[in-house]
């Protein structure tokens, strides 16, 4: 499930690094992780054991910039690779769109290779996926070490569905890129394929001009947002909704708690929720909310809302307290 | 794959996004992200410039997906909020509809029932704009045709050994 964010202007893939324990998973993140620059790539993330075994997952976050006005991220996960660690294995495949299947070329390990792609079978099975349909890369690894056996070998065991293979050597880096290069192209690839034919024809690619699927939707969706001083042609209106966005984020309002109004909310709110039953006053609270939201006017949303929570709120608190006083100092 | 892609346009990031604000000024909490359970950072308000958002989604959503597998072990069928407290700073997740989870960084100038109140009124709008993003996406969409090939040229410069 390819993640594309028309706001941001964003094309996010997860790509998950499968196979068994010790097969060089996380040794392939850090590979990249060290080859590529700086201003690529985020930090990686590892949840290991105190053994650097792989408790739940590494994650390394990968943006290689603007293609067609969209930033292309890659976000690379490993899996523990360990057999009892198949709760949380089965957890970092939720959303996958692409799997490199690390395999151990060597001998002894045939077994775990084995056992390693059915149990990727079953798990993609509970997602929901088919094996046959999710881009995969089969590599080959640790080609480097001495007895290891023949790809023709590895390749008929393993090889299920015709994958496209690579031989790998991933301690010294051989193979690395070449696998996470066309498990991105597949991934992209197919992408592409499942989507609309009509609305995606090629854009006169310039600078950061959108692609023709934002064009096409972008002048109701303009109206929608209210942006009467925009340029009439389409690609204006787009870029300026953009840069609208941009300045909301970072014009955003002073950090919270100087506005008067805002300490009167918090205040009324806090004795509601003091005085018990919060619960229920909550859930009332929150229903009348709802329906004030449905009615609201966009200038100021806040305003709207709030006073119909704390009205009601405050009558009901400062009711009990003041019976209660009268009762206790039998005040009339 | 592409039955449960997520495609988000400007109009309902901006609805998304007006929801957050609404939310942090209420609960007057320091910052709001909205995550995907796969780990894909959706959008974020408040102040987040200090953060590393890529990494604190998938995080976040790792975190969210392992709480999931322990509440099935329990008998629940999910856990829908999570609280996470610390000296200074405290996280509240909350799920909203069927595949995000909305996430609040908070410190010692509000309260947990605050930040509480206002996410649960936040995720219930924020559920029905997910439901629109759904019924919308069922149009398909996807990238343009040359996406891919402009990719590798990319990749070719960057993955260098």
């Amino acid at each position: 499930m390819v993640s594309i964010n028309y706001s941001a202007r964003e094309v996010c893939c997860k790509i998950v690094y499968y196979g068994p324990g010790l097969s060089g998973k996380t040794t392939n993140l850090q590979y990249v992780h060290s080859k590529v620059p700086n201003n690529t790539r985020g930090d990686l993330i590892s949840l290991a054991t105190e053994a650097d075994r792989t408790l739940y997952f590494d994650f390394l976050p990968i943006n290689i910039g603007t293609i067609n006005g969209f930033t292309a991220k890659f976000q690379l996960y490993t899996v523990p690779g360990q057999v009892y660690y198949n709760a949380t294995r089965k957890l970092v495949l939720r959303g996958v769109d692409g799997i490199v299947f690390v395999a151990d070329s060597q001998p002894e390990k045939m077994d775990e290779n084995i056992e390693s792609i059915t149990n990727l079978e079953e798990n993609l099975k509970e997602y929901g996926y088919d094996i046959n349909n999710i881009p995969v890369v089969l590599q080959f690894n640790k080609r480097d070490l001495p007895g290891v056996l023949p790809v023709e070998e590895l390749n008929a065991r393993l090889n299920k569905c015709n994958w496209p293979t690579f031989e790998a050597s991933a301690s010294i880096g051989n193979g690395v890129f070449d696998t996470l290069k066309k498990i991105i192209k597949i991934v992209l690839d197919k992408a592409k394929s499942s989507s609309a034919p009509k609305i995606r024809s090629a854009p006169a690619a310039s600078g950061p001009t959108p692609p023709p699927d934002v064009q096409a939707m972008s002048p109701e969706k303009s109206e929608l947002v209210r942006e009467p001083a925009l340029p009439p042609s389409a690609t204006g209106e787009v870029r300026s909704s953009t840069g609208k966005i941009i300045v909301t984020e970072a014009a955003y309002r002073p950090y919270p708690g100087s506005e008067k109004e805002a300490q009167r909310e918090k205040k009324i709110s806090s004795v509601a929720l003091a005085s018990s039953k919060d619960d229920e006053l909550a859930a009332a609270s929150l229903e009348k909310n709802v329906i004030a939201h449905d009615n609201k006017t966009e200038e100021s949303p806040i305003r709207m809302h709030t006073p119909q929570m704390a009205p009601s709120l405050k009558r009901r608190g400062e009711g009990k307290k003041r019976g209660f006083f009268k009762r206790l100092f039998g005040i009339k | 794959m592409s039955d449960d892609s997520l495609i988000i346009y400007e109009e309902e990031i901006k609805q998304i996004e007006a929801i957050l604000t609404r939310l942090l000024k209420g609960a007057e909490a320091k910052c709001a992200l909205l995550v995907d359970k796969d780990g894909h950072m959706i959008t974020r308000q408040g102040f987040t410039q200090s953060l590393d958002t890529t990494a604190l989604g998938a995080l976040l959503a790792g975190s969210f997906a392992s709480t999931k597998e322990i509440a099935r072990l329990v008998g629940e069928p999910e856990f829908s909020v999570l609280f996470h407290q610390g000296k200074k700073d405290h996280i509240h997740m909350s799920i909203v509809g069927e595949r995000s989870i909305l996430v609040v960084i908070f410190d010692d100038r509000t309260t947990i029932g605050m930040v509480r109140l206002y996410a649960k009124e936040a995720s219930l709008e924020l559920t029905k704009v997910f439901q629109e993003i759904q019924n919308n996406s069922k149009g398909g969409a996807g990238i343009s045709d040359d996406f891919s090939e402009e990719a590798q040229d990319k990749l070719d410069d960057i993955f260098q050994d």
